[in-house]
């Protein structure tokens, strides 16, 4: 009984044989197959690149396109002696940055609103709104600081590095440069995410934090930053119009954490320049001439 | 019997080996274009499915379920400032401001000019 049962299996497995083998090899399908192999080992690939953290050069590739939609919006302010008293201050303070393996680029947008931007790579941007109620250097320094913050602690890249698919397409966006479609959506998403949703609360405490220590280190006044806060929010009271107090934490938490960690550090230097002469000089074509 | 089992076994063997050789092509062709339709319909479905591979974009762009809670609770369908500068198209002329800006650069010695001037003393 179990012969014949094993007899049977037999002869429908050289039946099966038999057929397959008629129907002979396919290269095709072995090319099909071989391009299948291929398009996985290559998706693998773009897969483990993304799982890496970003080079520089990368980083650098995504700031500029997201700097040229800022430029390409608001407008530089040309103003050569006050592009490079802002960069003067912004060097400054941007040379006690942990993070030294970039270059920091400052500039100004052409803009009434009152905010700073920094993109990653180093790209740091302020708006004129914002140089016109500052009142003093010390507080454009920690501006500036706090903007160098977000650079240094790499919030805005981290975001991005989060993203696999986004990390994916930065490798693609290199062969596709300048102004690829996948350059275009990622810095857009991140222009999305900077100004209309806001960056984590932790990262801009971060930024606050490391902007108050690098504006000290550079010899400023360690309250700059907090003092330029409570323009901006008496600015914004009256009608000024801003991100920072849309999308940041509130001013007064700001403002106390920033305090503490004055007290705490000992850094109350009552007799450190705010340098509020040079600042005048320097913005003098901003203010609103008396009279007008 | 088990010698039997063996070669029965190895035949089947052989066979499935040949059996890869089948082409996929000539089955295809077997197939009906009406079948193949509904194949392809079957086949984009499934990509509008699983969003693609680059689907992941969207926790960062303007369709990401975050962005539309924001709106949502903001009571407002209006497009935000950041998303409006994200559709800008920059020309030349913008790239070439932002190339200006990478390039300019100051002489290590006008930075300290300026810093003694101001009676700034940075950490070294």
């Amino acid at each position: 009984m179990k012969q014949a049962k094993a007899f049977r299996i037999g002869l429908w497995a050289v039946a099966a044989a038999v057929i397959l083998a008629l129907l002979g090899p396919a290269p095709e399908a072995q090319a099909q197959f071989g391009d299948f192999l291929k398009k996985a080992a290559e998706k693998a690939q773009k897969v483990q690149k993304a799982l890496q953290p970003m080079t520089v050069e990368e980083e650098r590739e995504v700031g500029r396109e997201v700097s040229a939609k800022l430029v390409a919006f608001f407008g530089l302010y040309k103003d050569e002696a006050l592009t490079r008293y802002v960069n003067l201050v912004g060097a400054t303070v941007a040379a006690q940055a942990e993070r030294q393996d970039i270059t920091y680029h400052f500039a100004i947008l052409d803009s009434d609103d009152i905010n700073a931007f920094s993109a990653p790579g180093g790209y740091i941007f302020i708006t004129r709104g914002a140089l016109a109620i500052c009142e003093d250097e010390s507080e454009l320094a920690g501006v500036l600081a706090h903007e160098v913050g977000h650079v240094a602690g790499k919030h805005v890249l981290k975001i991005v590095e989060r993203d696999k698919a986004m990390r994916a397409g930065v490798d693609e966006a290199r062969a596709h440069m300048p102004g690829s479609a996948y350059l275009h959506k990622m810095s857009k998403g991140i222009l999305i995410k900077l100004i209309d949703q806001g960056l984590a609360p932790s990262d801009e405490y971060d930024a606050d934090e490391r902007g108050v220590r690098y504006a000290h280190a550079a010899g400023y006044p360690a309250d700059g930053l907090a003092r330029f806060l409570s323009k901006l929010d008496q600015a914004t009271e009256q009608g000024g119009k801003s991100f920072w107090t849309r999308t940041h934490p509130p001013v007064k938490e700001r403002n106390a954490r920033i305090q503490q960690n004055i007290t705490a550090q000992h850094w109350e230097d009552a007799d450190r320049p705010k340098l509020a002469d040079r600042f005048a000089a320097a913005t003098e074509k901003l203010k609103p001439k008396q009279g007008a | 019997m088990k010698g039997m089992l063996r070669v029965f076994s190895l035949l089947l063997l052989c066979g499935l080996l040949l059996g890869t050789g089948v082409p996929a092509g000539q089955a295809q062709g077997d197939s009906q274009p009406g079948q193949e339709k509904s194949q392809k319909e079957k086949q984009e479905k499934k990509k509008k499915k699983s969003g693609g591979f680059f689907s992941g974009l969207k926790a960062v762009t303007g369709e990401s379920s975050e962005q539309q809670e924001v709106t949502a609770t903001a009571g407002s369908k209006t497009v935000g400032e950041g998303e409006r500068i994200g559709d800008a198209q920059p020309t030349a002329a913008d790239r070439q401001a932002v190339s200006a800006m990478e390039n300019y650069t100051l002489s290590p010695g006008d930075v300290k000019k300026f810093q003694d001037d101001g009676q700034l003393k940075p950490k070294q």
